[in-house]
Order: C-alpha cells, then structure tokens, then sequence
C-alpha cells in the first residue's frame, strides 16, 4: 500500500515538472514567425500589494499564482505581502500608489443589500482618496444605474437596475473575486437544538439566541469566538464583533430574518408616505432593561444622537436623513433628503436603540470629548438580553430579558473569547462551549465532523476576497488589458486547493454572491482561467511581446 | 548605610535619564512604522470625512514637535492618553491585564527557580552521573522545543484525552466570583493556571538550572569547600549552606532581570491557552497602531526591568557582603 503511495506522489511530481517545463519551451518564442515587428513602450512593472501569510495564507498564496500567470504573460510582477492596516492605508491612501491588491470585504449582514457593493465602492464619487472606490472605476453608464438603483423603492424595479450593474462589472472588470468562504459551524447536538445559520452571518446571528432551544436544565449558550471585545457602548462599537454581541442587548426597529426578509422589531409597522418620508409605529408595551418603558421619543432622541454626533460606524446609513419627527405618542416620521431604498432594510435594521435618560446628559455629566468614551458598563437596552458582566478578553454575559416580546428558552448566553482558532475547536471537542461564533477554518470542519456530540451546520458568505486595480493608470487603465488579466485567474485552483472546497469560486465583478439570491444576476457570462484566450485579446488589441517575451503597449 | 542612599540616588537619576531616552525612541518608532492609526481604528467603508474628523480629535494632525511635548508631559503625569482601538485610558487597559501575566509568570518563575536553583546544586553534585546528564538533556529538550508546540501538546493530552485540566482562559465559562479576591484565589482559577504554568515553567527552567549546575562547579573547586569537609560537615550542609549559597549570584541576576522581562509575559503561552494577559495585548497595540496602549505598555516595561536591575544590585550586598557601593 505505502509503495503504491510514493509510485503516485513521483509520478504526480514528475508530471508536474513535466508540465513546468513544457509550458517555459511554448513562452520563450512568441515572436517565432520571423518578421521583425516593432515594439510600442514596455508595460512597467506592476505591483500587487497581498496579505501576509499569517493574516491570510489564502491571499498571499492566490498573490503567488497571480504574480507566475503574469509573468508568463510577459509582465514584471513586483508582489509584496503587507500588514493589513498598511495595505489599508495604501489603497485609501492620497497618492493611490499602488497597481494591484488583494483584499476582502466581510459579510456583514447589511451588505445583503446591494447598495455597498454597487454603489459604495465602484461609484466614480468615491473614486477620491480615503473613498471606497480605491480601484478608481469611473464609469458614467455605471453611475446612473448606481445611483437610480438606490433611489427605487420598488424591489422589482431595483432589482433589474442591479442586475444591469452587474453586467457592467463583468465586462468592465474592474475588481475580480478570488473565492468566497462556505461559513461552517458546528454546536453541542447533547445540549442544544433549533439552531440557526444564515447566509453571510454563520450560526451566530441575532437568531441562534433568541430560538435555541436547550436539552438539558444548564439553560445558558456557551458561545466561543478568537474576537476580543474592544467596548460595551453602542456609540463606540466600529467592528462587526461589536456589533454581533450588542445587538443581541439593544433593539432595532426591524430585524432581518434567516430568510433575509424584513421583519418588524420595535417598529410594530411602518408606512412610506412617499418616497421621501417613512412614519414609523413603535411597539407598544417596551421595557429598557432598567424598567424604563421604550417611547417614540427614545427612537427619535437615537437617530438625531447618531446624527448629531457622527457616529463613524453608521453614518453611511444616516446621512440621508434630513429629520425625525415626533407625530404622536407612538409614531415617528423619517424625512429625507432623497430617495433612499436601503432605509429599512439597513438603516431600520442597524441603528440600536439608546435610553434617552441615560444618554443624554452623559458627556456632561462624565466630561467626555464624545460619547464613544463612555464606559457603558450597565448597557441599558431594550434587546432580548440583558447584559450581566463584561471582562475584557475574558468573555462577556448576559441574562434572558424576559419581558422582551418574544419567548427565549434560554437562560442567556456567554461570549467566551479564545485566542486563535485552534483553541476554539479543543472546546467544542472538550464541551467547554456550545457553538463557534466566526466559522472554522478548513482543517477544523472534518474534524468536527468527527465528533458525535457536535452537528455541522454551513451556510454561504455574502463577502469575498477579490484582486483589484488602479485604473487611474496603465497598465490597468486599459480595457483589453484587464480583459485578458480577467483570463488568468485559476478560481478553481484556488478553491480547491487553497480553500479545499469549502467556498465559492470567484469570477470577474462577481461582487454580489450568488447567495444573495434576489439580486444576484445569474445570467452574466464571466471570463474564465484560460491564458491562451489572454494572449489572444492581447494580441488583437495590438499589444506585442519583444525578443525577451516581455509584453509592449499597442504602437501609439 | 550613606552610601547606599546615595547609590540609590545616584541609581535613580540615572534611570531617569535612560526613561527619557527610552520613551523618546519609542515615541518616534511608532511613528515611522508603514501605514497610519486611523485605518485601523475605523472601518474601512467609512467615509473620508469622519476618518479625518477621528484624525483630529486625537491630535494626529498636528505637528510631531506638539505630538511629542504633550506625550512628555503626559507621561510625568502617568498618563498616556486614551487608547485609539478601546477609547478608554491606555494605562488603565494596561492595568486591567496586567494582574493575569503577573499571577502567570511569577507562579512559573518559582516553579522554574524551585526546581533550577536545587537542581542545579544537586547536578553539579552529583557531576558525572546519568542522573545529570539525562538532567541537562531534558532541560535543554524544553528549552529548545517552541513553547506553542509544547503547549498544544499538552492542551491534547491533558485536556482533551485525559480530561484532568481546563484547556484555556483563566476561569470557567461563566464563572462568577463573589469578591475580588476570589477572581484570582479559587479552586477553579488554580486548576486554569495549572496547565500554562508548567509549560511556561518548563522553558524557563534551563536558564537556573544550567547557570546554577555551573557556578556550582566552581564554588566546589575552591577552598573553604575544602575547609568545610575537612572539618567533617555532612555532605548536605556543605552543599545548601556554603556552596549552593554562594553559587546563587547569578541566578539572582537572571531571576531580576526575568521579573523584569515577565510583565510582557510569554506572548507564546498566552496565545495558545488563550489567557487574557498583557503580553497579548502589546501585539495586538501595535498591530492595531493603538500608539498610546503600546507606547505605556513598553515604557512600562523598559521602566521595570531597569528598577529590577537596581533590586538585583542591592540584593547582592546580602548574598556576597565583600561587596560594596562606591
């Protein structure tokens, strides 16, 4: 058997070197038909800034693949693996120094909506530095439907404008997704059951707690995650690890459920007036954790702090908001300054509500600069739990609220926090906790498998991992370059090797997951790994190859 | 005894002079490293405008000179500014934390000085034997292998198999202590710190043991060791009172110095039993360009190594009283 083994691995070693070699023998005489052509300007050395391969292997090693496919396409690769917040400040940085890079955009739940990845990051008005659109796409065509799409309130009509954006984007291929993860969980089937998982959101969304239904008398959700905590104040929190804990403790006015469908929270109903204003109706019969009751003027009192204060996290959402009104006892009027579609399925569905009497007064009373200093160590919200204690890298718990207007069978839940993946998974095995909080990495999914008292759960991600361009300059400017580019991305490779299948193989403009089932446009025809066909478009758009197979712009 | 205050004196201005020094380089270091704060403090789809709004309010726009002069003057005031990452003091993020890798690292330490500093006495005792050799060997072994690997190893065979240990943290999942005393005095805090004190314990173990095994050898060589046999002591006085006493010098140089270097803790150790100490909370600073949690952090560092160095100084004159301050 072990013979059988090695024969296999040093044939398979053999035929790859094979490989290796006869693809240099067809690159080294491209210019083989023995007329003398005359080359325009070399293309300069591109530079692809990736991640390190501590932050993301996945990255750094699709960096590698990339960097051998254009080199063989006769184009110098500078690659240079960076630390994630220098990459940051790189390509949102004022001189856009850079051709390429790698990056990726997480799933959160409000980019289920199109709207970030359509409009945020490839319109032209956010082509300037520090704008989202680091890849400087600048299309006009483009804009309109960017722009029209997040004026329509019909979701029909939305939809179409969409799914023409998207064909824009596969032709134009500003950005190419390099793969999507598969978010795997697994939680203790001898403890718990009625466990939820959501596309983008994994297994812990705001509705594994609120429906988990425990086995046995220990009623409290033991939840591990490797992400510390960095506060406990709803201002203040600025990352999606925050934001999973503190909207299980503080109510929005919608939810979005597993079906990703709006669902009314402390907004009983809801009314678009007209496309400009939206009445809201607020729950009757609210508590605060403190016993406080939740009014009209607790919600209207939020939105105008948010506003007022700039809150960086969500602003995005708010500033089409010109202002909310008081109408009577329990509703509340939105007007905007424009049209705006996302309003109740993101902003509705993101902003928490805060307790007027406690926050108003607070930046006085505890001499802040900004209330994102405040140490919030109560948490008063209206959420389905209520927070008990809070120590920092340790873990954080809370107690069921049992007047929140749904029936949790749950005690409350703990938020342990590990520190690398590993440890995560000797937990699951151990039953120190329940579930898994952010999905195993690949090596971990078989092994829970593994485990009887543990049952796998996956689900898809909304996010991705993408390379992208500076198309302020060549060569990247140029539209048959980034077409054949388009052609030399193996995703399948990188799924299957890299990912070892758990995920979903990427293509050109793929920016919204076939997940997202509304508005992703299954019909777009996408490039696909095929170097010859790069060649090939080269070619035809009057790029050559010199003596050295070194590729030369068009003759101008 | 006056001249002891003024070396202490003397000591101290001296330190004083290297802190300044010290929180100088390090002031400038964070600020020459690639890439700035602000994109790790806000989310990345945030506009441009409130990334600048973030900017000023912690007085990044302005000159380094300024920048500089208000760090000084923070510092003599013990305050190192808010933290960028946590919006809270960076000295009290610190504190928080700190009380976990000092109850770790000093329950290593005499794990690792116990057993070095008798070991050590006793190999060099017994110089020749397997018993010895076999001794050096396994320290060396730990000493060598990555205390991660050690770690995990550990974690798999005495928490997953066998069950006897708590895999990670410092307490167990939602463990309530009634008073502050119990957070680190409880049988369930002890059966946590088990488990990463022996492997910390295990790689800190060569550096007493080995130096102790060889100063020894020469205490032995010399002659009131003599003396001391011809005037028939036993075996066992000769060797704790008069050799192993006078062999301790350098281990309490190395035992100062390791106090000094333990409040960063064993980055390794916490990382792999996911304990929530301050030696992970200093990578993380700089990862996260959190200037002021990592500036306070290594200026309190730098601080402490430099004051052990004097106590090491001062503890010399009990052990070796032929030395004296000048």
């Amino acid at each position: 058997m072990k013979i059988v083994k090695w024969f296999v691995l040093f044939i398979s070693i053999a035929l790859i070197l094979g490989a290796c070699s006869s693809n240099s023998d067809s690159n080294s005489d491209p210019d083989s038909s023995g007329e003398v052509t005359e080359h325009g300007e070399s293309v300069p050395e591109v530079r692809i800034f990736s991640s390190l391969p501590e932050a993301n292997q996945v990255n750094y090693e699709a960096a590698k693949m990339i960097e051998t496919e254009w080199e063989a396409l006769g184009v110098s690769v500078d690659n240079r693996p960076t630390e994630f917040n220098t990459l940051v400040s790189i390509i949102y940085g004022d001189d856009h120094d850079y051709d390429a890079y790698t990056i990726g955009w997480g799933g959160r739940v409000d980019r289920i909506d199109p709207d970030m990845f359509i409009h945020s990051i490839f319109h032209s008005s956010n082509a300037g530095p520090g704008g989202n659109n680091t890849t400087g796409f600048m299309n006009d065509e483009y804009d309109v439907l960017a722009d029209a799409q997040r004026e329509e309130m019909d979701p029909a009509a939305r939809q179409s404008l969409v799914h023409q954006a998207q064909e824009i984007l596969a032709v134009e291929a500003p950005l190419l997704t390099l793969y999507s993860r598969l978010l795997v969980h697994a939680y203790n089937n001898e403890r718990f059951t009625n466990m939820t998982i959501m596309a983008g959101e994994g297994m812990y969304n705001e509705w594994t707690p609120v429906r988990a239904e425990p086995l046995t008398d220990d009623k409290m959700l033991r939840i591990g995650s490797q992400f510390d905590l960095d506060t406990v104040n709803p201002v203040g929190a600025n990352s999606t690890y925050e934001w999973r804990n503190m909207r299980l403790i503080y109510d929005k006015l919608v939810r979005l459920n597993p079906e990703i469908e709006v669902e009314p929270a402390a907004a009983e109903s809801w009314d678009v007036v007209d496309d400009n204003t939206v009445d809201v109706k607020i729950r009757p019969g609210m508590l605060f954790h403190d016993g406080v009751p939740v009014t009209a003027e607790d919600v209207k009192f939020t939105y105008d702090y948010f506003i007022d204060w700039e809150i960086a996290y969500f602003m995005s959402f708010l500033e089409v908001i010109e202002s909310v009104e008081l109408m009577d006892e329990d509703t509340v009027r939105f007007n905007l300054k424009r049209p705006y579609a996302p309003l109740i399925n993101v902003t509705f569905a993101q902003i928490p509500i805060i307790p007027k009497h406690i926050w108003e007064n607070i930046v006085e009373e505890e001499g802040l600069a900004h209330p994102d200093e405040y140490l919030n160590e109560e948490a008063i919200g209206s959420g389905p739990f209520k927070l008990e204690q809070w120590r920092r890298g340790e873990e954080l718990r809370t107690s069921t609220n049992r007047d929140f207007y749904e029936d949790i069978k749950i005690d409350g839940f703990i938020y342990r926090i590990y520190a690398q993946p590993e440890a995560v998974m000797t937990a699951l095995e151990t039953g120190d906790i329940d579930m898994n909080a952010e999905q195993f990495i690949p090596a971990h999914i078989q092994r829970a498998e593994e485990v009887s008292h543990l049952n796998v759960l996956e689900a898809g991600d909304i996010g991705y991992q993408y390379l992208s361009f500076n198309m302020r300059k060549p060569p990247f400017d140029d539209f048959a370059f980034r077409q054949a580019i388009a052609h030399t991305i193996d995703y399948d490779l990188i799924l299957d090797a890299h990912l070892q299948g758990y995920g979903l193989a990427g293509g050109a403009g793929l920016v919204i997951s076939p997940q997202n089932e509304f508005w992703f446009n299954a019909n777009v025809d996408r490039p696909q790994f095929d170097p010859e066909k790069a060649r090939q478009i080269l070619s035809e758009a009057g790029y050559t190859w010199d003596d050295e197979g070194k590729l030369r712009f068009p003759l101008q | 005894m006056s001249r002891l205050i003024s070396f202490i004196f003397r000591r101290t201005i001296q330190m004083l002079f290297t802190l300044v020094i010290i929180a100088t380089i390090i002031f400038l270091m964070f600020r020459l490293m690639p890439g700035d704060m602000s994109a790790s403090m806000v989310d990345p789809s945030i506009s441009a405008e409130a990334r600048q709004q973030i900017v000023e309010r912690y007085g990044l726009d302005q000159s380094l000179w300024i920048q500089y002069t208000t760090f000084m003057k923070g510092i003599v005031q013990f305050d190192f500014g808010n933290s960028f990452y946590y919006k809270q003091p960076a000295i009290d993020i610190l504190l928080d934390k700190l009380p976990a890798t000092l109850v770790l690292m000093f329950t290593a330490m005499i794990f690792a000085y116990g057993i070095g500093i008798f070991g050590g006495a006793w190999m060099a005792w017994n110089r020749g034997s397997k018993r010895e050799t076999t001794g050096v060997a396994v320290a060396l072994i730990f000493r060598s292998a990555p205390t991660f690997w050690v770690g995990i190893m550990a974690i798999y065979l005495f928490s997953v198999v066998l069950g006897w240990f708590p895999s990670s943290g410092m307490r167990s999942a939602g463990y309530i202590a009634d008073t502050n005393f119990q957070v680190f005095f409880s049988l369930d805090f002890l059966k946590h710190l088990i488990l990463p004190t022996i492997v910390a314990g295990v790689f800190f173990l060569a550096t007493p043991l080995l130096i102790m095994r060889n100063t020894m050898l020469e205490v032995m060589g010399e002659d009131f060791i003599e003396f001391a046999r011809a005037k028939g002591l036993p075996e066992r006085v000769i060797l704790y009172r008069h050799a192993a006493r006078n062999a301790l010098l350098p281990v309490v140089t190395a035992g100062a110095l390791f106090i000094g270097s333990a409040i960063g803790g064993q980055v390794l150790i916490e990382y792999v039993f996911s304990w929530p100490g301050l030696g992970r909370e200093m990578v993380l600073a700089a990862q996260r360009h959190d200037y002021p949690v990592a500036q306070a952090s290594f200026i309190i560092l730098a601080a402490l190594i430099m004051f052990m160095n004097l106590v090491a100084d001062l503890f010399y004159s009990y052990l070796d009283p032929r030395i004296t301050y000048n």
